[in-house]
């Protein structure tokens, strides 16, 4: 039988690793969510819906560090220093596009009624209360210093698995934003550099040869009724 | 400068998988600090600063008059 002491640490630590798990599964649902309407439903980000994402990927940055190079302090307060800026973030956006004004709206679809920042801000919340709570009740800095993930196999697979998805969704938005953004400004125009890679010199006549194409259905008929003129008036001559 | 932001994210995740605490730490140091530039970049209007104008933070004298007891 194990003795009390033990039980107890076995307690915190795997509380803990399911916490750290469930915000780290939330972030990456969201994430995804939010990427899903980006490429399915064409609704380009915004930079302040940009920099929300790079709050949630730091808040996950937190926990991953803490499952691969061991619990630390640091490595929470990363995670609610990141919690913070999304709050900052998401109030701000909220405060810019709560009164609908010329060139300020509210940008993509609603869900349940409440657009991306004013989600940004309830996750924000969410995120420091749930981080508030979990220090209060579980503490346990010193247990959680000496746990050590590769105890618990499913665990482990599980947060390499979720490691290497955010790790894919970063590079997956790296790569988006050099499209939309370039390095400039970004706008929810357009994928800057996919805008200007067909409006180049060497495309220039692209509107002329689409406008070809379409008109060439056209142009075979006329072609055919001009053949079958030219039969019919040979007939007439013989 | 948003992708310096993205690519410092992703060295920043990339170092913290492969263990490199240090080089994991100060990217994600440089993360926040460009997020945090960024965002102050982008919320500034050379017309109102950082202010908020159309937002109302004063009630209007004439409406609060009504609702005063006689």
């Amino acid at each position: 039988m194990k003795p009390p002491y033990a039980v107890h640490r076995n307690l915190i630590i795997r509380l803990d690793d399911a916490f750290l798990l469930a915000v780290m599964l939330g972030i990456a649902a969201i994430l995804t969510a939010a990427m899903t309407l980006q490429y399915a439903n064409g609704e380009l980000p915004c930079p302040l819906c940009l920099l929300e994402r790079v709050a949630l990927f730091g808040v996950c940055f937190g926990i991953l560090l803490n499952f691969r190079c061991g619990f630390s302090g640091r490595n929470t307060g990363c995670s609610l220093l990141f919690a913070m800026l999304l709050l900052v973030v998401s109030v701000r956006q909220t405060l810019l596009d709560i009164y609908p004004r010329p060139g300020h709206a509210y940008i993509g679809s609603a869900i349940l009624g409440i657009h991306m920042p004013v989600w940004s801000i309830i996750i924000a919340v969410a995120l420091l209360t749930a981080y508030a709570l979990k220090l209060a009740l579980l503490g346990g800095d010193e247990i959680l210093r000496n746990a050590d993930v590769s105890a618990q196999p499913h665990v482990k697979r599980l947060v390499d698995l979720l490691g290497l998805y955010l790790i894919a969704l970063v590079a997956i938005n790296l790569v988006s934003v050099v499209l939309q953004c370039g390095l400039g400004e970004c706008h929810t125009f357009g994928y800057k550099l996919l805008t200007a890679s067909s409006a180049g010199p060497a495309s220039s006549a692209a509107p002329d040869s689409a406008a070809r194409r379409a008109a060439a259905p056209v142009r075979a008929c006329a072609r055919a009724a001009r053949t079958v003129r030219a039969a019919a008036l040979q007939l007439r001559s013989r | 400068m948003m992708v310096a932001v993205f690519a410092a994210l992703l060295c920043a995740f990339v170092a913290g998988w492969f263990a490199h605490r240090r080089l994991a730490a100060a990217c994600i140091a440089a993360t926040f600090v460009l997020a945090l530039g960024l965002f102050l970049y982008e919320v500034y209007s050379p017309e109102y600063g950082f202010r908020m104008p159309w937002i109302r933070t004063h009630a209007d004298p004439t409406a609060v008059s009504q609702h005063v007891p006689a």
